[in-house]
Formats: structure tokens, sequence, C-alpha cells
């Protein structure tokens, strides 16, 4: 009966754009309705208005920022959701389960001899280089390809690769959930922050000319940019290392 | 035929895709591969916002001095729309992972029907 049902949902699903087609814009159609309106005011006052000639960067964090700092905190809300479902009282050696004849199978599990050149030397190399790279997408995400997000994201895998590929050697200090959690907090706190400064300044939320501080007004944009960036990249980093952390401290790696 | 394909081909595809992950949704009786196929849907969707922002003969989104037209960059909004909507499916995964923990650690299985039989043996 689900099966039957399945096929039906795809049927329909599969027919209704045949039925749609005339309406859809083409691919590729510079006056189609999505390319005409809003994205067109958007492409020619980047850099006028927003300072940044990464348009990407000046939608998600000027033109369209509000949207971008509840995005943050519902990343925030997801660590936090994470940690508060599974903060039980279950204990982790409950959920061992023995390997039995299995294990017999695996002859070289968790001897030095498995070690491969892989985990023990290469990882320890790409770090490092994962690490720089991120911060450079930080800083650069304003004036090339890059931005918050991303160097967030990478920042995280250093960690993740730290904490999974090689579970009883870590390169980086062990960062507790709570710590995370904190991190990825004072990630959003400074998003906030940059909004409420404009509005000591006399400005509307996130409005950047209206900082208090007295610089140009291009230079203004910058700096607003660059702190709501940095409190993404916190977030976003935060968040990941404490779902990783969470849930990794229900697990048990056999040895 | 090929004029249509390459006009609004994409489209058939991306609902294919998106068909993919509804059926698998439903079919599936695990629920680690539901919250896969959850993904795959996430994804059909960025695709179909992606194949909006597409022009033809657009470069990528960084503002150059020898190009001022709005013909010559593609649609940066849809780029910026998904690339929040990867990092949201991200923390969404997240606590979908930590749900399935729950149902692992209350009922010893994440397959619908042990499930189903542990809650009638509590009636």
């Amino acid at each position: 009966m689900r099966k039957v049902f399945s096929v039906i949902v795809i049927c329909v699903a599969l027919i209704v754009p045949f039925a749609m087609f005339e309406v859809m814009p083409q691919i590729g159609d510079p006056n189609s309705a999505p390319n005409s309106h809003v994205s067109v005011h958007y492409i020619e006052n980047t850099q006028s208005i927003a300072n940044s000639p990464n348009m990407v960067t000046s939608v998600i964090v000027d033109f369209r920022a509000f949207d971008t700092l509840l995005e943050t905190t519902v990343m925030f809300l997801a660590g936090v959701c994470v940690m508060i479902i599974l903060a039980g009282v279950y204990k982790t050696k409950k959920r061992v389960i023995d390997p039995g004849e299995s294990k017999m199978l695996r002859v070289r599990s968790g001897e030095k001899v498995f070690r491969s050149i892989n985990k023990d030397v290469i990882i320890t190399l790409l770090q490092p280089m994962i690490l720089v790279y991120a911060v450079y997408v930080l800083f650069h995400g304003e004036v090339s390809l890059g931005g918050g997000f991303q160097a967030g994201a990478l920042i995280g895998t250093v960690l993740l690769l730290d904490a999974m590929a090689v579970p009883d050697k870590r390169n980086f200090p062990n960062i507790t959930k709570g710590t995370s959690a904190m991190i990825a907090g004072i990630g959003t706190f400074i998003y906030a922050t940059a909004g409420i400064l404009t509005l000591i300044g006399g400005g509307l939320f996130l409005e950047y000319e209206k900082f208090p501080w007295n610089v140009p007004l291009l230079e203004q944009h910058s700096i607003g940019i660059l702190m709501v960036e940095i409190g993404v990249t916190l977030g976003v980093a935060g968040t990941i290392v404490t779902i990783m952390n969470v849930l990794l401290e229900k697990v048990k790696f056999d040895k | 035929m090929e004029l249509f394909l390459a006009e609004k081909g994409i489209y058939f595809l991306t609902l294919l895709l998106l068909g993919v992950g509804l059926a698998g949704i439903i079919v599936c009786s695990n629920y680690m591969k539901k919250l896969i196929c959850m993904n795959i849907m996430q994804v059909a969707v960025i695709f179909f916002f992606l194949c909006l922002g597409q022009k033809a003969g657009g470069t990528i989104p960084v503002a150059m001095d020898s190009m001022i037209n709005a013909a010559d960059y593609i649609n940066p909004l849809p780029h910026g729309l998904m690339l929040t909507a990867i990092v949201v499916s991200l923390g969404t995964t997240g606590v979908g992972l930590a749900l399935l923990y729950r149902i692992k650690d209350r009922y010893g299985s994440i397959e619908e029907k042990d499930i189903i039989e542990r809650e009638r043996e509590k009636k």
C-alpha cells in the first residue's frame, strides 16, 4: 500500500511541472522574473552602497542582515537543542555493543600496525593548512569569494577531523560541549552587538552607516560586515563542534 | 525537443530528485534512511533555487571595474539564500540525529516495525 502511494505521489510530482512549464522561466534568461527585479538593484549598488565587491556577501550580511541574524540564531538554538535532547540520564556503558565473534575476524583492529600514514602524518599536516585557509576565507570574504559561513564550516571541519580520525590522539586542546556552545552563543551575540551599536549611533537596527565611531561612510560598512562575519564564523564553528561533541559522548570506539 | 530540454529540462531533473527523496521517506521503514531521504529533498530544493539564478553569459558575482551591467553577473540572491539554507540544514540534521539517539535508547531499535511492536506490548 505504501509503495503504491509513493508511486502515485512521484507521478503527480512529475506531471505537475509539465503542466506548469509555460509559467517557469527559461534557464539563463537575463530578463526572467527572478533575475530582473531586486537582484538588479543588488548587483548595481553592491560597491556604492555596501562597499563589498562580493555580491553574495553583501546580500546576506548587508542588504539582508536581519535575515542572517535569525539564521545564525537558528544554528545556535539547534546546537543547544541537541545538547538538551541528549542530556538524559542513561549511561554510555550500556550503549556499547559487544562485537563478539566479528571481532575475531578483524585481526588487526586497534593495533599499532593498523595505523596508516594517512592517519598519523597527513591529517596533522593538513589541519594547519585548513585553518590558514579558513582565516583567509573569513577576512577575504568581503572582496573575493568566501564568507563567514564557509570559514565557520572549515574551522569546524578541522576540529571534527581531529576528534574523529584518530580518537586517542588529539592535536588540539579538547573543547567540552559547554565551552563550544558558549562560543556559538558569543558569535551570535557579536552579531547582535553590531545591531545594538548602530542603535546607539542613532540609526536603525543593523544600519551600518550609523556606527558611533567617526570614520568614512563606506569604511563603516566594511567594519560592520567584518564584525558580522566574525560573529557568524564563531556561531557556525561552535555549533558544529557542539553537535559533534554531544554525539561523540555517546559513542565508544572499540579498541 | 532539444531546445525544450535545454531551456526547461533541469526542472524535471530537480523534481525527479525531490520525488526520490519523497518516495524514500514514504517507503523506508528505517528512521536513519528517512533522515537521509530528507537531506536528499533539501538538496533538490537547493538545486531548484540555484537554477533560477543562472544567466546566459554571466560570470561569478564578484564585481569588477570593467563590467558594470547587471547582465554580466549571475544572480547573487539565490546563492545567498541557499548558503544559509545549507548551514541551517546542518543544524536540522544534527537535531534529527539526536532524536534518533533518543529513540534508539528508548525502544532499542530505529526500525518502524520494532517500535510499533514495542508500543503494542506495552498496552
